[in-house]
């Protein structure tokens, strides 16, 4: 994107002129009714629920789309939406049998029936690649559905997959009506987003490509989660979601009370949000920390030693003061606090120079060039590190690291381009060798879409690879996930979750920095405003005040 | 007539040419680039997908096939007005472009106007003052305009207009604005700097125009100088002016990109800079297609203009035209009508035979 810092620069000229906000700010008895405009750095790409983990896509889908379950984002604990209770399993999680609300309908009028829902999971289950509309990650093991009368569906796995439950719960398995489902990859993306029809409490009415997608309240919305005290339709009667890549645009929208509301909000610019009176919000995403990955498959890395003087030289706190806010709380695991499965492991990555260069001497790198790096048998110790464009200031948090690593004679490349390109290097091992992400999703297995060699993949562990040995591979990080993914009891897959942490310590595969939020910026008008269990946006309780 | 088919026939030939060639190399060099669309948005960690699945999907979108089976298809899909999917999105390329090109034909309809209006106010103030005394250095003032229009680089120009006139004076909303609303600020964006090499090239040669012998003789008859602006220099310089407005389309386009970006209008510009990002060729390609159709269009245009403003400029046989009504006249009364033309620029041509006039000639 053309992040095009001068605006920066701009706004902080202007800004002293823009009005404070002086509404109040205390909740009172929600109002019914108003529009509420709310700002996205990138316009939606895709409303096929198993990809709508791009954050665009998910503010959308998680608003106009209901699910079987509801998960608490505090608590983390399922409840029932449009299964009437939590489901039936059997004791190796192979089964799960939902039984379904009477009287829910889509946006296009047909009711929710048990062969549609099936319909639903056959699709997010199996994939479809000949309409290019790929198999969710959250759901593993699927094998089919089965209808077993006009209230009941059954799910049937092949083998076990506790996960299930809670995947029902994520806007990645929104329900969508039958002629929805019946569409192909083109149906889905932009300039087909009427055809798409939910039974959330809004629905699309209107799109303009590239620019804005306004979606309405269902007068008829009347199936909210029994959990909510909110029943009945929305209190807002829409959004519109407007798009605009450039950040001082979006930002000063807002404060110049064009724009309701924006998401991401800078960790540079919150004070000044706050200074003008507007409502700042950082939310937990409750998954994976923001971390790099050290890829011990390549030979630089492979030696323990070396990993670990890595960590011993980056300074953490260094980074989240530099570089941050409050808002992003230094990491203590692998895992933020609120996510499922967390381990407190704070003291396993301390802060520690000297000791990273004696231990960089002891892996017999104590040789160092005309530059100061560290060399040996005539290599380099230098390692790229690629841009992780979707997380806050990915290129600062390397470049800081990068200073740090010279300290000790390790020489960090960061690695250049646009998102495609970040991408695409990072499948490779002899281009990206410390890979910089984040991913959340409130469940045990979100380890295991982050660490699996079929999934994420963050440390590239999978055989076959032209660009590693087989024999480099480490079998026992997908054994330990493999272990998470098939254990059924919560208890035991909260141990099978720590076991799988405390051998990625043990192993200095990876450094985590913070507990990333999603920030938001509202204007004090705007009441109520929530997030789902990974930090999008949630506007069905929301309200404006003085619209009438 | 003025236009000679043959000429345009000839024209039309090349445009088809230049719009092949542009495909073609458009097709190679994104070809080269290592990476395509299909991995980049399928292998996003944010899927999760496994290699296989994504080998699975590479193969059902038959990315894997031979570039040469890739650019036939392609190709023959453009002929065929099938610009194909959208590998980012999966919508249909034409949907697309077709969302797309109106708000952008609107803005640089309007951005393009503008500048020439801009560029030809300011040549006219830079080159009507008084050239020495003391009040030359308006003068200079303005014939330094176009430098510094050029220098302003497009997107903070763009964030400054959005930050003063929208959110510090509220004249224009940036959200949900109407039609009107929307398009003063990004023509202003867009006008700024393309209307620099126009007005630059436009205070040249008035300037030249100005110095030349029948200005001098027109002035010496008593014409006015507002009168010598609009009926003897103006239709002399403005040819150079032409030329450089069909050759700052392709900054138009450009400039798009920015303006677009930064005001956040779905137009071709803001198309492409996505498609970029997500290595999105088939938009790419169509992007290529239709901005050198837009090119070519235009400078067709541009050339076929120059024998309708400048009649020293239209092919022999046309000029040679106008010998017929003098035909009859004696010796002396040609003379005289020549130099008198010549005196305003224009070449009777009175080389030619009376035949040859009949066999091609055309009425003007």
């Amino acid at each position: 994107m053309l992040g095009l810092g001068l605006g920066i620069g701009s706004i902080a000229l202007f800004s002293a002129c823009t009005p404070t906000d002086t509404s109040p700010l205390a909740d009172g008895k929600p109002e019914q009714g108003g529009v509420l405009t709310y700002f996205e750095p990138q316009t939606w790409t895709l409303l096929y629920p198993p990809s709508v983990g791009f954050y665009p896509n998910g503010g959308i889908m998680n608003n106009i789309s209901a699910r079987l379950l509801w998960q608490d984002p505090k608590t983390l604990e399922l409840h029932p939406w449009l299964a009437t209770e939590l489901p039936e399993t059997n004791a190796d999680a192979t089964t799960y049998t939902f039984t379904l609300r009477h009287g829910v309908t889509y946006s296009d009028g047909t009711p929710l029936t048990p062969a549609n829902v099936a319909k639903n999971f056959d699709l997010y289950g199996k994939g479809d690649e000949a309409r290019t509309l790929p198999v969710s990650e959250q759901i593993s093991n699927y094998e089919r559905s089965e209808v077993l009368d006009d209230r009941r569906v059954r799910f049937h796995f092949s083998a076990p997959s506790p996960g299930f439950a809670q995947a029902t719960s994520t806007m990645n398995a929104g329900l969508l009506s039958d002629s929805t489902l019946d569409l192909d990859a083109e149906g889905f993306g932009p300039g087909g987003a009427k055809q798409i029809h939910t039974c959330g409490p809004f629905h699309i009415t209107d799109e303009t490509i590239g620019t804005k997608l306004s979606v309405r309240a269902r007068e008829d919305y009347d199936w909210a989660p029994p959990h909510l005290k909110h029943q009945g339709r929305a209190h807002l009667d829409g959004i519109d979601y407007l798009t605009n890549n450039e950040y001082s645009v979006r930002i000063g929208a807002v404060l110049s009370g064009q724009a309701d509301g924006v998401r991401d909000v800078q960790a540079p610019d919150e004070s000044r949000v706050t200074e003008q009176g507007l409502r700042l919000y950082a939310k937990a995403t409750n998954g994976i920390n923001n971390s790099i990955n050290f890829r011990f498959r390549h030979d630089l890395l492979a030696d323990l030693d070396v990993r670990r003087a890595l960590i011993a030289a980056v300074d953490r706190q260094e980074i989240v003061d530099k570089l941050f806010t409050p808002n992003y709380p230094l990491a203590t695991g692998l895992l933020a606090k609120g996510a499922m499965g967390y381990k407190d492991q704070s003291g396993s990555w301390v802060y520690d120079p000297d000791e990273a260069d004696r231990l960089l001497d002891k892996a017999g790198w104590s040789e160092r060039n005309s530059a100061g790096y560290r060399v040996k048998d005539g290599q380099l110790l230098a390692l790229t590190v690629n841009i992780a464009l979707p997380q806050p200031r990915s290129n600062e948090v390397q470049t800081l690291i990068q200073q740090q690593l010279r300290r000790v004679g390790v020489r960090l490349s960061i690695n250049p381009g646009d998102q495609s390109k970040q991408t695409l290097d990072a499948l490779e091992l002899d281009t990206v060798q410390i890979y910089h992400s984040m991913v959340a999703r409130a469940d045990f297995d979100n380890l295991r879409s982050n660490y699996s060699s079929v999934n994420r993949d963050v440390f590239l562990n999978g055989p076959d690879r032209t660009d590693a040995d087989d024999d480099s591979v480490d079998p026992k990080v997908d054994e330990l996930l493999d272990a998470l993914a098939a254990e059924p009891d919560a208890k035991k897959r909260q141990r099978a979750a720590e076991r799988v942490q405390d051998y990625l310590v043990d192993q200095a595969y990876v450094l985590p920095f913070f507990e990333e939020p999603q920030v938001f910026a509202f204007r004090r008008r705007v009441h109520g405003f929530a997030t789902e269990p990974v930090g999008r946006p949630d506007f069905y309780s929301t309200w404006l005040a003085g619209e009438k | 007539m003025i236009l000679d088919i043959r000429y345009l026939a000839l024209r039309l030939g090349q445009a088809i040419l230049v719009l092949l060639l542009a495909f073609t190399a458009a097709f190679i060099l994104l070809s080269l680039i290592p990476g395509d669309g299909v991995t980049a948005r399928f292998a996003d960690p944010a899927l999760g997908l496994s290699p296989d699945q994504i080998a699975q999907i590479r193969e059902a979108t038959g990315a894997d096939d031979s570039w040469i089976t890739r650019y036939l298809l392609s190709l023959s899909g453009f002929l065929t007005g099938d610009f194909g999917y959208s590998v980012q999105t999966g919508a249909a390329v034409s949907t697309i472009i077709a969302a797309a090109l109106p708000s952008t034909a609107v803005l640089a309809a309007s951005g393009f106007v503008t500048a020439v209006v801009l560029a030809v106010i300011i040549a006219v103030l830079a080159t009507s003052g008084p050239a020495a005394g003391p009040l030359s250095w308006i003068r200079r003032i303005l014939d330094s305009v176009p430098s510094l229009f050029i220098s302003i680089p497009v997107f903070w120009l763009g964030i400054l207009l959005i930050q003063v006139f929208s959110f510090q004076l509220g004249f224009v909303s940036v959200v949900n604005p109407g039609p009107a609303e929307a398009l003063v600020l990004p023509t202003l964006t867009v006008a700024v700097p393309l209307s620099a090499p126009i007005a630059q090239v436009l205070i040249r040669s008035i300037t030249e125009v100005q110095a030349s012998g029948f200005v001098k003789v027109t002035a010496a008859k008593g014409a006015s100088q507002t009168w010598l602006l609009v009926h003897t220099v103006a239709r002399n310089a403005v040819l150079p002016g032409l030329t450089i407005i069909g050759l700052v389309f392709g900054e138009l386009v450009a400039g798009a990109v920015v303006t677009e970006t930064v005001f956040g209008r779905n137009g071709i510009g803001l198309i492409t800079a996505q498609a970029v990002t997500h290595r999105d060729n088939p938009i790419l390609l169509a992007v290529v297609v239709i901005a050198t159709f837009g090119y070519v269009i235009i400078n067709l245009v541009v050339d076929l203009l120059y024998p309708v403003i400048d009649v020293r400029l239209r092919t022999k046989r046309s000029a040679a035209s106008a010998n017929k009504a003098l035909r009859t006249h004696d010796e002396p009364t040609r003379r005289a009508l020549t130099a008198s033309a010549a005196s305003v620029g224009v070449d009777l041509d009175w080389a030619q035979t009376p035949g040859d006039t009949e066999s091609k000639g055309r009425e003007s």
